[in-house]
């Protein structure tokens, strides 16, 4: 430390014969300083008039100061649409568990032993999760049609599955992070594969996990084509549809519908945030394994 | 734990007649696969197999073929070549995605990524925030809010219009794809920020050394070193654009006058507002064709490492 001290002593004592930094970069901070303004007010404008017009008595699609009134949130918490919410809640959580914990069995298989074409079986996983949901609409609402199943399960459960791919993706590459001594240490201990899953893998890949089911939780949230098709009953329609639903009318009231819609997306960017958090802290398993 | 440590482990405790010496397939595997294979089979690889299926059929949403419908070859193929409606969809989701997604999303993205090295830290935590809080936006609130900004009386329409015109009549895939943009570029922003993160300190100082002018500076070292991330936000930013229904649906839902049909909205309208399931289903098909072709390409663009 000391010596490192002295270097550094030693280049500060230097640095004024060094030369002075040519002026353009200071040019350069200036104009990413100017971008970053110019591009931040284009992309806040249209989040501030939705701040705006929720607390707007007279709200309308202009950004303008608003009239301070709580009212508009009121307003748009009547009962069907807080029904319309708690049936996004239904509707994620199901689709989180029937994606998460498959997602999770499949992505330690993947990352921990052997099976035949590994590698091109991955790749496909990874296509499966770039391939537009809404081509698989018209199949599955032939199906579900002809069951009798275009009620809210059936389609939570569809919602989960098309967030199952990119979550084996995320909990795979956490898996793949945990060391393999410490599960050879529990097999050691006569462990079962259960128990190892349970009691090793799950606790040291949990923020893998739990970011893989905020995504599952996100995708099915936001989701609106599949709800719309693949539920019938109006009662059941969640948050995107009701939603939509105010656009239906002769006046559109900006204001309700921005309340809402804030209720609505609130969550999401709670989630994301935690999604980020986990993210950051995954990899800190240094301290398991020495040597 | 000392004493334990004479315990065999039961692999070799107990010797059967195959080799040990290679990693085989353990039966074991099995139900921890099945559950994630049986969904994605059942609900996701069957549908788009019986999508394909459907596309060759006379299938419709009410009528006598409801029930009884039947396969009838390339009948709707060749009515979807000579249909001038998806020739235009094709063009205009060609334009949709490119303009919005690769060119748009991608290039802001980078954009705003590299100015944020330079920037006041107050000016790059709040406007990388604010930008990163448009992408976790639901795709219903991002319609409803460019919904609300350019139609007639909006914030859009009221600065670069006259009072009664509205834009979203006027330029409608323009505005469409602004939406997209604006929902998309946090993303692209964050992964170039994480890669320009990762370039090493001294192949930039070395360069400066050297001379190398900013501009010559980002053609020869960023960009060079950006390349994979690059590849890899453009295909990501493809696939979001090619799957999206919701903004243009709840915009425009389609027009005026079809301007904004892009593929998941014609499929949607000819299935569930014209009836025509297995068009749709056929349209679909399309979709996952050039959802395929894209994936490939990127593949092959991935691999040619210069």
């Amino acid at each position: 430390m000391a010596t490192t001290a002295i270097a550094a002593d030693q280049l500060n004592a230097e640095r004024p014969r060094l030369p002075v930094r040519p002026r353009r970069v200071t040019g350069g901070k200036t104009i990413s300083n100017l971008i970053l303004i110019a591009l931040g007010v284009i992309f806040t404008a249209p989040l501030l008039w939705l701040l705006f017009a929720a607390f707007d008595s007279k709200a309308g699609p202009t950004i303008e100061w608003p009239h301070l009134t709580l009212s508009n949130f009121t307003n748009a918490a009547s009962s069907v649409n807080m029904q319309a919410l708690l049936n996004s809640v239904y509707i994620s959580t199901i689709a989180t568990f029937v994606s998460t914990v498959p997602a999770a069995f499949m992505a330690y298989v993947f990352s921990r032993r052997h099976i035949p074409w590994k590698g091109p079986l991955l790749l496909f996983i990874l296509m499966l999760a770039g391939v537009p949901v809404s081509i698989l609409i018209v199949p599955l609402y032939q199906e579900f049609a002809n069951h009798n199943w275009l009620t809210l399960v059936p389609a939570s459960i569809f919602l989960g599955v098309t967030s199952l791919p990119f979550e084996i993706w995320i909990i795979k590459n956490f898996i793949d992070a945990v060391p393999q001594d410490l599960e050879e240490a529990a097999r050691l201990e006569r462990a079962n594969t259960m128990q190892i899953l349970r009691r090793v893998v799950v606790p040291l890949a949990f923020p893998g996990i739990a970011a893989a089911a905020i995504f599952g939780f996100i995708n099915a949230w936001g989701n609106f084509l599949v709800p719309l098709v693949l539920i019938s009953s109006s009662g059941q329609q969640p948050a995107p549809v009701a939603i939509y639903g105010f656009f239906g009318g002769n006046v559109i009231r900006y204001g309700w519908i921005a309340a809402y819609a804030i209720i609505y997306s609130l969550p999401v960017v709670v989630l994301y945030v935690g999604m980020s958090r986990a993210f950051r802290g995954g990899f800190v398993l240094g301290g398991a394994v020495r040597g | 734990m000392a004493a334990e440590t004479t315990l065999v482990p039961p692999v070799l405790a107990a010797p059967t007649g195959r080799r040990q010496d290679r990693v085989r397939f353990q039966l074991g595997s099995i139900p921890l696969l099945a559950p994630a294979a049986i969904l994605l089979i059942v609900l996701f690889l069957g549908p788009v197999a019986y999508s394909f299926y459907l596309g060759f059929t006379n299938l419709n949403l009410i009528g006598p073929t409801a029930i009884n419908y039947q396969w009838t070859g390339l009948t709707n193929l060749n009515q979807l070549i000579h249909d001038p409606i998806f020739g235009q969809s094709l063009y205009r989701t060609a334009f949709f995605v490119i303009g919005s997604g690769v060119i748009g999303a991608t290039g802001i993205g980078l954009l705003l990524a590299m100015a944020m090295q330079r920037a006041i830290p107050l000016i790059r935590i709040l406007i990388g925030a604010l930008v990163v809080v448009c992408f976790m936006l639901p795709p219903v609130t991002v319609a409803m809010v460019w919904y609300a900004a350019s139609t007639s009386g909006g914030t859009i329409t009221a600065l670069f219009g006259s009072p009664n015109s509205d834009f979203l009549h006027s330029f409608p895939l323009v505005l469409v794809g602004a939406a997209n943009t604006w929902s998309l570029t946090g993303l692209a922003m964050l992964l170039f920020g994480a890669a320009l993160r990762n370039i090493p300190n001294e192949v930039v100082e070395s360069a400066e050394l050297e001379r190398a002018n900013p501009v010559q500076r980002f053609f020869r070292i960023t960009l060079p070193l950006l390349r994979p991330t690059i590849v890899t936000t453009v295909l990501l930013m493809t696939l979001l654009s090619l799957a999206n229904f919701t903004i243009v649906y709840i915009m425009t839902a389609g027009g005026p006058g079809n301007s904004t049909m892009i593929l998941p909205v014609y499929s949607y309208q000819q299935a569930f507002q014209f009836d025509r399931l297995a068009y749709g289903a056929l349209v679909g098909d399309a979709m996952v064709v050039l959802a395929t072709i894209v994936s490939f390409i990127y593949v092959r663009a991935s691999r040619a490492r210069v």
